[in-house]
């Protein structure tokens, strides 16, 4: 490993101490003069259309300053991706229970509160459809009847409620599965999932005078926001600035347009700042949580274990709209092995809920569950052991990967040997015990990324990015600037950013800001070197390349003594002829890294209520170099733990008649608690990456992927039975224990139909 | 429903103030006193986003009746520090990364200055429950619950 | 969520005429807790608040031999599963405190909200019940007891009438040689409302063998909580085999009517109040033998923790 003097170290993070003492400002902290409180009426009904909605007992409330309804917008559809599918607040007709209808701005909470219970909306109930199978067969209501005609529609198969599909082939799969030893087919179902991050949405938006809009927001993404903000408020994109606050945690679901633009135009309308706080049950029903996904997988496998062929299909529940895009998780279904035949194909169908959202690596969670699960089932069925199985079939440097890019060096047999060394796999445990693995990938994300270093003449550096601060980013970027320039990480000061003054940048998400900002970084930091070199030489009189940069100096290197401080350079850039001293860099793409993880559980069940203890739990990632290895753990740590809620107590139920969120709390939406868990185990494999900055390699999204098929795999070495359906609830495994249930709605029917519309055979 | 006087100890100062009867704890110190260190979650009770010390107990400020708290003493996360150093609890946060997006983190630190208050010296055992009613979604409570432990070793040492 | 006046009741007899005075129109708190959150979800929708938490010495804790335990209804829950005596002879109290949400909000809920709240799955209610509790009520015409089985009429409804409020909770002292211990069934070791949730409160007679009374209380499967009387019967006068126990599990199984909901099956519930009877009959007979286990232990138990 790379000597390091800034990373690899424990450093703390550089906005801790706001963070400890409470300084941290998110978007609900901010007060401003004469600020009003914004409530939202959401839609009573699952589907129909509004034939009135009658505002006046709300506007003549004392303390109620205005009310606002769909048509108050420009009617301009928008959407996430390609698809322009909703409308920012309901206009015409309603597609879930919950959808915003109207909103009202007044004086305090309370009052907004009993406006919007004076708000009559008259509905015509139109028939809803809430089963996404059943949205698939022919004769099904349409959720979106006038689907064809939506901006970015691309794809047309009957019955018309799948908005997308997403395929991948390789090979001839048919032919494959016909010559293979054996072939093994199985169906997957995982649960809703919520992010459940701790702060609501919340934003406060104002409109000066002369009409420049700025929001302060709760946001991974501002340019997104203000893109989309400026398209359905039909306004200038300049005469918007949208302040990221420090976030309260996002996991995706805050990438895009949330409600801002209720806000927004409740202050047009008053002159006054609005601000919108989300109270919990409303994030739960109206901001896009993950749907129910349903996972088919057959696999064609030889007698020596070697897998020759895999189809995957994938039926994903978009809800009422298609507010994350396609489901990305088919892209995951060959796992991390070698497969040289494939045939994968994701779609969407439209049912009547809450629309979907993104949530950390959407889709790659259920998907791995499913073929996780599925590799230990054919790993018994061969009589190989599971951890030999997936050895065997694990990619390796050179093979081709499911996206046809190249796989360049990686860690993934040193993180399964890791896990196998750290439990001592194989291993006997007592009756009712048992251990299971997962393998996890995922790639190092990338993306549009900008960054600017302005060197201070106290020898300190600014550091500039448009990228909001999640898990740590902004001290994992600090760290390498830090590391690039030899100055101390306190040297390195990380700018408060807003869209007027910060480069464009894309979101924070999908695990990019260490992999690609990082690298944007790293290479700006590159750029104020090489200006400081050269300043140097002309002061010095040497050539460049007779100086080296450390310790906040440039200095000779057969001479060290000679030497300039930044500081000093930084006084005299402003004189020279090149003027003050500022690094810049961009760039759009970075080459496929990818990131893999090895996991396994131990588990007790109690044979009496079918309760999993999660007793022991090891994962062990490549992290290609650990940029801070506390952050880094930290993020795995979290990460397992959201996998563990998944696989063990979170489960968001819908009403089936209406598609309603059964469960809209924290207190029956259940997220793991400091007593659920056993002490984390983590381990970090250090294989660097070829492209990513000084070879680190993203890492906050492959830890949540392994626990639903590792504890699954280890109920099944524990107790003997197989579940397949998300959560691993007590009730499901004692039900499964006495023999009772646990099958899932086979989906061969609707399989057919779908194969039948493409014009495969059948 | 015109607002009532109200007269608490918060972080060392009396403070007197006009409340409305329905307003709870959380909402008069972020509303009324600009005390936006303590957040609101959830405002059920059920995430403990919102906990501060009210008469020497960790409580959740969003179920408690501002006009209940009258002449009590309430701690809030801006009242640890003293201009010199953080409190030690603070400080393990931040040097065993107890910490990520920050959302939980003030509820988080005022129920272990909670449990510290009455238990010096607790087991990993005993700071999980004194935690139990705190989400977190970030960290996965590792980290947490040894900042918690590395806070009481130091303050018992300190004495 | 619409206003609501604060009232501050000064003394117990302040508190009765302030109820009387504004009926139905108002509601009584003292920890806030379960008010607090279901005024914002539009449940409670009262102008005025009487808030008792005030009042002075209403919040006792103490125990003899005589008199038994003494709960004043403004105890919090915290205080209750913190306090030795609790601890030492009521375990299933002990448990079914420590089971209740957080310490945070334990630290607010009082013992007597948790009566009146009336909630099926009330985690104090299932051993309360076993220990025969007897409620304290002080009303416009004084002051009354009633034995808590006639408190509860249904979910969220007591025998309460207007003006009246829970003052004490009596709970006699235990014989020697009783064992109790509430199970919380529920999927996090914290925060949940039970599943299903058994308290069983077990005294053997002198030979340490035979049962001399036995108590079972079952939370989350009816209206109301209850005491499993068939399951009991079987116990009285008998040597407590494992066979036995389990008849008497299936008893109370058998006496279970839960719903299905966000939480379980009823099904699944009546299968965990076979399983949960079983088990704190099992260890109930443990300690009332004389074994001794320390309230951790209890607590690892009680609430299913993952370690």
């Amino acid at each position: 490993m790379a000597t390091f003097k800034v990373l690899e170290q424990n450093n703390p993070r550089v906005d801790a101490w706001e963070k400890v003492t409470g300084r941290a400002t998110y978007a609900g902290d901010v007060y401003l003069p004469g600020m009003l409180m914004c409530k939202t009426l959401g839609s009573a009904r699952s589907h129909a259309r509004i034939v009135s909605i009658d505002t006046s007992l709300a506007e003549a409330l004392p303390g109620v300053r205005a009310v606002i309804t769909g048509v108050d917008f420009p009617e301009i559809r928008f959407g996430s991706g390609a698809l322009k599918d909703r409308y920012i607040m309901a206009r015409d007709k309603v597609y879930y229970i919950g959808e915003p209808v109207a909103a009202v701005a007044a004086e305090d909470e309370i009052t907004a509160e009993e406006a919007i219970g004076l708000i009559d909306v008259q509905y015509e109930d139109l028939e809803p459809v809430v089963d996404p199978l059943a949205s698939l067969r022919a004769g099904s209501p349409s959720v979106h009847p006038d689907l064809e005609n939506y901006e970015g529609y691309g794809f047309t198969i009957e019955g018309g409620n799948i908005c997308t599909l997403l395929d991948a082939d390789r090979g001839d799969v048919d032919q494959a599965f016909r010559d293979a030893d054996h072939v093994f087919e199985d169906t997957f179902r995982s649960q809703g999932i919520n992010q459940g991050f701790l702060e609501p949405m919340a934003c406060v938006a104002h409109v000066e005078a002369n009409g420049r809009l700025t929001i302060w927001a709760s946001t991974q993404g501002p340019y997104q926001v203000r893109a989309q903000l400026a398209s359905v408020l039909n306004m200038a994109l300049s005469n918007i600035k949208v302040i990221p606050m420090e976030l309260g945690g996002g996991f995706g679901d805050k990438l895009r347009l949330a409600f801002e633009a209720f806000p927004a135009l409740l202050s047009m309308k008053t002159g006054s700042p609005v601000k919108l706080i989300n109270n919990r049950e409303e994030v739960f029903t109206q901001n896009g949580p993950r749907h129910p996904v349903t996972n088919y997988i057959k696999t064609g496998v030889n007698q020596d274990g070697t897998i020759v062929a895999r189809e995957a299909y994938t039926i994903f529940d978009v809800g009422a709209y298609l507010g994350a895009g396609p489901n990305s998780g088919i892209g995951h279904g060959l796992g991390a092995y070698d497969i040289p035949n494939f045939r994968l194909r994701s779609y969407a169908a439209y049912t009547n809920k809450v629309y979907v959202g993104s949530y950390r690596a959407s889709g790659v969670a259920d998907m791995t569950f499913a073929v996780e699960s599925h590799m230990d089932m054919i790993a018994h069925k061969l009589g190989m052991d599971p951890l030999d199985f997936r050895l065997k079939n694990a990619i390796k440097e050179g093979d081709i990967a499911v996206n046809g890019s190249r796989v360049p060096r990686n860690g993934l047999v040193e993180c399964l040997t890791a896990i196998k060394e750290q439990l001592g796999l194989p291993k006997e445990l007592p009756e009712g015990h048992g251990v299971g693995i997962a393998l996890c990938e995922w790639r190092s994300g990338t993306g549009p990324s900008t960054a600017a270093i302005s060197v201070n003449e106290d020898g300190t550096v600014s550091l500039l990015t448009g990228s909001v601060d999640i898990s740590g980013s902004d001290t994992s970027l600090a760290s390498i600037a830090a590391e690039s320039l030899g100055i101390a990480m306190d040297q390195v000061i990380v700018a408060k950013r807003d869209t007027d003054l910060a480069p464009f940048t894309g979101p924070s998400g999908g695990s990019r800001i260490v992999y690609s900002q990082g690298k944007a970084v790293e290479m700006a930091a590159e750029d104020t070197r090489n200006k400081l070199l050269a300043l140097a030489a002309d002061r010095l009189g040497v050539p460049s390349d007779a100086l080296a940069c450390a310790d906040g100096s440039v200095y000779v290197q057969d001479n060290p003594p000679q030497a300039l401080t930044l500081g000093q350079l930084a006084a005299m850039s402003v004189t020279s002829r090149s003027g003050p001293i500022i690094g810049n860099a961009s760039l759009s793409t970075l080459p496929y890294a990818p990131v893999f993880s090895a996991q396994a559980a131990e588990v007790e069940v109690d044979k009496d209520t079918g309760q999993v203890k999660l007793t022991r739990y090891v994962q062990c990632q490549d992290v290609g170099v650990a940029i801070n290895p506390m952050a880094v753990e930290g993020q795995l740590e979290g990460g397992a733990v959201q996998g563990i809620g998944r696989a063990l107590t979170e489960d968001m139920q819908f009403d089936p008649e209406t598609g309603a969120v059964r469960n809209p709390s924290f207190a029956s939406y259940l997220m793991p608690l400091a007593l659920d868990l056993p002490e984390l185990e983590t381990l970090l494999v250090r294989v660097p990456s070829e492209d990513g900055p000084f070879g680190a390699r993203a890492v906050a999204e492959p830890p949540g992927f392994g626990p639903p098929a590792a504890i699954a795999n280890a109920i099944y070495d524990a107790v003997g039975v197989r579940i397949r359906e998300l959560p691993l609830s007590g009730e499901r495994v004692l039900a499964a224990l006495r023999g009772e249930g646990n099958d899932i709605a086979y989906i061969g029917d609707e399989l057919e139909e779908l194969k039948r519309a493409e014009g495969l055979s059948v | 429903m015109n607002k009532q006087p109200l007269t608490m100890t918060v972080n060392g100062h009396e403070r007197q103030i006009l409340v409305a009867p329905y307003y709870s704890l959380l909402d008069t110190l972020r509303d009324e006193l600009q005390l936006t260190g303590t957040k609101k979650g959830c405002d059920e009770g059920d995430c403990g986003a919102c906990t501060v010390i009210l008469n020497g107990k960790a409580v959740t400020s969003c179920l408690v009746l501002a006009m209940s708290a009258r002449g009590a003493e309430v701690t809030t996360v801006e009242g640890l520090a003293t201009p010199d150093a953080l409190h030690p609890v603070q400080q393990a946060f931040i040097e065993r990364g107890g910490l990520q997006c920050g959302y939980c983190t003030p509820g988080l630190i005022m129920a272990a200055v909670g449990l510290l208050e009455e238990n010096p010296q607790p087991s990993a055992e005993e700071v999980k429950f004194a935690i139990g009613g705190n989400l977190c979604r970030c960290t996965g409570y590792t980290k947490v619950v040894e900042a918690i432990l590395l806070a009481a070793d130091r303050m018992a040492s300190l004495g | 969520m619409l206003r609501f006046d604060f009232l501050e009741a000064r003394n117990l007899r302040h508190a009765i005429s302030l109820l009387e005075r504004h009926g139905d129109e108002s509601r009584v708190v003292a920890g806030s807790t379960d008010f607090l959150a279901r005024w914002r979800q539009g449940f409670w929708r009262p102008a005025a608040v009487v808030n008792l938490k005030g009042i002075a010495n209403l919040g006792r804790i103490s125990y003899s031999p005589q008199n038994g335990l003494r709960l004043g209804a403004l105890a919090t829950v915290q205080s209750i599963e913190s306090n030795a005596q609790v601890r030492r002879r009521y375990q299933a109290l002990a448990t079914g405190a420590t089971s209740f949400a957080g310490v945070q909000v334990r630290n607010l809920a009082t013992i007597g909200g948790n009566v009146c709240n009336a909630s099926p799955a009330g985690d104090t209610l299932p051993a309360l019940l076993a220990f025969d509790a007897q409620c304290t009520i002080a009303g416009p015409e004084g002051s009354r007891t009633l034995p808590l089985t006639e408190l509860f009429l249904g979910p969220g409804r007591t025998a309460l009438k207007q003006g009246e409020v829970l003052t004490q909770l009596t709970l006699p002292a235990p014989l020697p040689r009783t064992g109790s211990l509430y199970i919380k069934h529920s999927p996090r070791g914290a925060m949940d409302i039970a599943t299903v949730g058994v308290a069983s409160v077990v005294t053997l007679e002198e030979d340490g063998r035979t049962c001399r009374d036995a108590r079972i209380a079952l939370g989350a499967v009816g209206p109301t909580p209850f005491r499993a009387t068939d399951a009991e019967n079987l116990l009285k006068g008998q040597e407590l085999t494992a066979g036995l126990l389990a008849q008497a599990a299936e008893a109370a199984e058998a006496a279970a009517t839960p719903i299905d909901d966000v939480r379980g099956t009823a099904g699944y519930r009546k299968a965990m109040v076979e399983a949960l009877t079983r088990r704190t009959l099992q260890y109930s007979l443990q300690m009332a033998s004389g074994r001794a286990m320390p309230f951790e232990e209890q607590r690892r138990l009680a609430v299913q923790t993952a370690f």
